[in-house]
């Protein structure tokens, strides 16, 4: 498999530059990227930042190397450095050899020889990445043409094409000439891909390439970069904070910290076998999509360490739970891990730590907070917000002097469901499905609404005057995405707590009680309400944004992606808080989220949506294991899970395509276009699919469960819109076989 | 259950790492390094303090004053007893720019401030309300842009505005119709910004909180466009300035006996060839005022602009040496 990769420090004796010497000569020959003690500093504000502290690694042909850790530890400079796309300002040394060629030190002009020839990178911004002027076509050319100049141009049309093709685009001909607006997040890092494997590379950085997509989007792509792998034989460094993500793919794992590697070595020894506390810790942070038993996250406590002073210690000390004097004592450096070859781990008790330690010990996890409302049945908890056939359609207009009305946007489209008392209800799906315009919608609370929402009582349709608004307010609060972006940055956090308690009408000695309460409730110091949010980090500032939302006592609180931009350690306790406040206060959350292993981690209910619509909906375990609706299994099958074996043989659903567009929306099923079912049925039943709307209808209970309850069978909480779950069974076998399997594992 | 008093072990352990490092400057504390950084820009705001307080203190350094004709130097080159020479009325000439310098600048930070702040207010309110309250605002804004100011400034401070002209010295006149006439384009710009800023979360979220607008706009709104609004006064100051030169030297701004840079520039003219210190002298103070406000101006937008690279260089040889200092201590 991947025996011959190595990842490792180089000979630790000697200086630099004989360091280097040896490097070049003794480096293993078929290393198509090796880099040896790299070095990167900045300088800042507040003094020089050593970001990244003595990188080692060999990347041989073909192979996978993933780069894991936490924002800030280094990854995406060390690719930087490797491209030669740092700034100036920097100062960067170390070797980095590509195929024996010495790198580092080239001037710009001669790098631009390597740069997207035999070495290239794809990025994570999609949209921002390739230029809006120029057509795709156009711009894989311009890759070709650089590197190729005798190259004929229809010669680069052709190769053009095939690079497309080779990426999944469908019609590559037609598209070479279409513009990078006319394609969608997806298709956009598929030409980025397409761009990057031009010339054949020997090694493709991908930082972060999933990122910024859709869970099924991001299948689709890792898929694609998959081929590309295989096309061209090229090695792959891939920089990724998500451990799922390079779990299926990679063959080796080095884990950063602090600037440094602190565990590198085979894929299935770092998952099974870590022997670093910061990757145990990073491997139980993780929720899990495919465990429905309830157990607290680990959260890592702490803030990655400051750069601006070299270590004295072990970097990760501060946070360990296992420090001791001994690990003050100097930083450890990467030693192998006895009886395990090609493992090395920076930990002094990497010895101690095998297999068999439960991380959640070493973290001390609190315990599963258990609510008071847990115990009463849902059907007599009182209803704290309902929808009523909620609709949100914009119309598409076209021209700019008289507008013609082309066609609606269906954002939302007849939506109904009901949270009760100390519950927590999630909406998924992917972007564009109307999950932030529902909340939008509920938040808005106005009259002239299409549809009713009746919150705590009152209903936008009765009581829409400004008091009964006021009172609204008091029930609901919301917490936002970005913490960054949701505090005012020039609001110190007592102004910011302070405004909704002023706005209640509280006087000035209440509101300073209730601040201090709210503080210790999130688990903030009291004493610093006198910060500004940018000296708190991203976890701390969403615990303060949670606590805004608290301040007025609120039943419910809508949370939209509330832990989507925070690091995998922080997440944890972010998601351990919100759990423990819905314990403790009784609280009912509105989840939006797109990360399927939070939301079955928090939520006791689901919902699934598609283009403004409920195909799904019900108890989340229910859903979660046994998924009706094809779009359903789809989104679930596409989550990468954090563990190497299930990975590797899990079977994908990969959709095909994206959301249509709006002005081409399907008659009947909204999902008949992507879907895989419909696609294997017979055209009779495809009639059905096209031109009737299937309604949400509970889930009929089994036969099973029917033979073994004589009695009258509770009905399940789930409830789907599909005619055809299971495809067509009795008919067509045939034409269903491979359909069939398809379930997630 | 866990106890909810307990405060968050993550939460103390960031503390105690905020607070034994240096993580945290004051944001004006980076601002100001920043703007040290670029020399121009401090030399700038050095010769405009230099001027301000010329302009305050530089009457006590000589016995005339504006007012008072030398009967005995009437059109005199510079000398020891005046030492920018006299106006061929007699008048001192130091002493005039003096009062000059001080008109100019007064006019130029009232202009700046007050334009500044009006179209602050007006374009955040523009924005937070929206459409047709936008509207009308945009086009009463336009409305104003397409008035030609020249005329009206030329009416109100010569001929048809006696009645004001009697109540008000003519340097507040000019203030008042510059002002008008100011504001607009910082305004349309400030009504751009506040769109975009209307679209982050901290806005939603005050609405979600009901607050009512008015607040919003103050405490929201206008704080958070502070760097634009301070780039913009310099620049306001400096378009003032000339602006006042401008309707001086064409005669409908400042009226003597009142004194301005303007005015003094516009009164020598004719003369030139004859007596060159009356026309280079206040020539150059005006230079000085705007071009050190343009220097200024490059720094500040450096210091305030959060997307600057002003960050310095990372040596190498600082960098060993503070890491050598490290381990040695």
């Amino acid at each position: 498999m991947s025996s011959e990769t190595t990842t490792g420090p180089a000979e630790p004796t000697g200086s630099p530059v004989e360091r280097l010497h040896v490097a070049g000569l003794h480096s293993p020959t078929d290393a198509v990227l090796s880099v040896r003690d790299l070095h990167v500093r900045f300088n800042s504000e507040n003094g020089v930042v050593h970001a990244v502290r003595g990188v080692d690694f060999d990347l041989m042909p073909g192979k996978t190397l993933g780069i894991v850790g936490e924002s800030g530890s280094g990854k995406s400079v060390t690719s930087l450095a490797i491209m030669g796309l740092l700034p100036g300002t920097a100062d960067i040394s170390g070797s980095v050899r590509l195929r024996g060629r010495e790198l580092l030190g080239l001037s710009d002009k001669a790098m631009c020889e390597y740069r997207g020839n035999e070495l290239s990178m794809v990025f994570q911004d999609p949209l921002s990445s390739l230029t809006p002027v120029y057509t795709v076509g156009t711009q894989i050319s311009e890759a070709l043409t650089i590197h190729n100049p005798t190259m004929s141009r229809h010669a680069k049309e052709v190769r053009a094409a095939e690079l497309l093709a080779m990426v999944g685009i469908p019609s590559p001909n037609d598209r070479l000439k279409a513009f990078p607006h006319e394609f969608s997040g997806g298709m956009r890092q598929r030409v980025m891909i397409a761009i990057a494997i031009a010339n054949n590379p020997r090694v493709l950085i991908a930082d972060e390439p999933t990122t910024a997509l859709d869970v099924t989007i991001q299948a689709q792509v890792l898929e694609v970069l998959h081929t590309a792998q295989e096309e061209t034989g090229a090695a792959v460094v891939m920089i990724t904070h998500d451990l799922g993500v390079v779990a299926g793919m990679a063959d080796d794992i080095m884990v950063m910290y602090g600037g440094k590697p602190v565990e590198t070595g085979p894929v299935d020894e770092i998952y099974y076998n870590p022997r670093m506390p910061y990757t145990m810790g990073l491997l139980g942070a993780v929720p899990r999509v495919d465990a429905a038993e309830k157990s607290s996250l680990v959260p890592i406590e702490g803030m990655p360490p400051n750069l601006l002073h070299e270590p004295t210690a072990c970097s990760f000390a501060p946070r360990c739970p296992l420090a001791s004097e001994a690990c003050l004592a100097g930083e450890p450096a990467l030693a192998p891990v006895p009886g395990v070859p090609r493992h090395h781990a920076a930990c002094i008790k990497s010895e101690a730590l095998g297999g068999d330690v439960d991380v959640l010990d070493i973290f001390a996890a609190p315990p599963v907070p258990a609510s008071r409302f847990d115990a009463i049945p849902r059907d007599e908890r009182a209803t704290v917000l309902q929808l009523k056939d909620i609709r949100k359609h914009f119309p598409l207009t076209k021209g700019s002097l008289l507008k013609r009305r082309i066609g609606t946007v269906k954002a939302v489209d007849g939506l109904s469901f009901d949270i009760r008392e100390g519950e927590c209800f999630s909406i998924v799906g992917e972007s564009g499905s109307g999950k932030t315009t529902t909340l939008l919608e509920i938040m808005e609370f106005h009259k002239d609404q299409d549809g009713e929402v009746v919150i705590g009582g009152i209903s936008n349709k009765q009581a829409a005057d400004s008091r009964a608004r006021n009172a609204m307010r008091r029930e609901l609060q919301m917490v936002f995405q970005d913490p960054t972006g949701a505090l005012d940055p020039r609001f110190t956090v007592y102004e910011v707590l302070a405004e909704p308690l002023q706005n209640a009408g509280m006087d000035r000695q209440a509101i300073r009680k209730r601040i201090m309460e709210l503080m210790k409730l999130v688990g903030l110091q009291p004493d610093h309400v006198n910060r500004f949010p940018n000296q708190f980090s991203g976890g701390q500032r969403q615990r303060i944004g949670i606590a805004r939302a608290l301040a007025v006592n609120p039943k419910l609180v809508v949370l939209d992606e509330p832990v989507s931009a925070l690091d995998v350690s922080v997440q944890a306790g972010v998601i351990n808080l919100l759990d423990k406040l819905r314990a403790e206060l009784g609280l009912s959350y509105l989840l939006v989220a797109h990360d399927l292993s939070v939301v079955r981690h928090i939520s006791n209910r689901v919902a699934v949506m598609y283009l403004g619509k409920i195909v799904e909906i019900g108890e989340v375990d229910r859903v979660f294991d046994q998924p009706r609706h094809p779009y359903t299994r789809a989104l679930l099958s596409a989550i990468p899970v954090p563990d190497p074996q299930v990975e590797r043989t899990r079977e994908r659903i990969i959709l095909k395509g994206d959301l249509p567009s709006p002005l081409d929306a399907p008659k009947g099923c909204n999902f008949a276009t992507r879907c895989p079912v419909y696609a294997a049925l017979p055209p009779a039943k495809q009639e059905k699919c096209r031109t009737l709307e299937p309604p949400l209808e509970a889930v009929a209970p089994s036969a099973a469960a029917r033979a073994l309850e004589a009695g009258p069978v509770s009905v399940p909480d789930q409830r789907f819109a599909c005619f055809f779950p299971d495809g067509e069974l009795e008919e067509d076998m045939l034409v269903v076989q491979d359909q069939a399997d398809h379930h997630a594992p | 259950m866990t106890n909810l008093n307990a405060v968050d072990p993550a939460a103390v352990a960031q503390d105690a790492h905020l607070d034994n490092s240096d993580v945290v400057i004051g944001k004006s504390t980076i601002i100001f390094r920043r703007f040290l950084r670029n020399k121009t820009a401090v030399a700038g705001l050095v010769i405009f303090l230099g001027l301000t307080v010329f302009s305050f203190v530089g009457g006590y350094f000589t016995p005339w004053d504006k007012d008072t004709i030398d009967p005995f130097n009437i059109g005199m080159p510079p000398s020891a007893e005046h030492y920018l020479g006299t106006s061929q009325a007699g008048i001192d000439l130091y002493a005039m720019t003096v009062e000059g310098t001080r008109i100019s600048i007064l006019i130029g930070l009232v202009v700046g401030l007050v334009s500044v702040l009006i179209a602050a207010i007006y374009g955040c309110t523009m924005a937070y309300f929206g459409g047709k309250v936008d509207k009308v605002m945009l086009f009463f804004l336009e409305a104003l842009i397409m008035m030609p100011a020249l005329l009206v400034v030329a009416v109100a401070t010569s001929g048809g505005g006696a009645g004001l002209k009697r109540d008000l010295p003519s340097w507040l006149l000019l203030i008042i119709v510059l002002l008008v006439f100011s504001w607009m384009g910082t305004a349309r710009l400030i009504r751009s910004m506040s769109m975009s800023l209307m679209q982050r979360d901290f806005v939603k979220a005050a609405q979600y909180m009901g607050v009512p607008p008015r607040r919003i706009v103050w405490r929201h709104l206008v704080p958070n466009i502070g760097s634009l609004l301070v780039l913009d006064i310099t620049r306001g100051v400096t378009g003032a300035i000339l602006a006042e030169v401008a309707f001086s030297f064409i005669g409908i701004g400042i009226k003597v006996p009142d004194v301005s840079l303007g005015v003094l520039i516009g009164g020598a003219t004719s003369q030139v060839q004859t007596f060159p210190w009356m026309f280079w002298v206040p020539l150059t103070v005006m230079f000085l005022l705007t071009g050190s406000l343009a220097m200024m101006n490059d720094g500040l937008r450096d210091a305030f602009d959060p997307s600057s690279s002003s960050s310095g260089r990372a040596r190498r040889k600082i960098a060993r040496l503070t890491s050598g200092q490290k381990k040695a201590s």
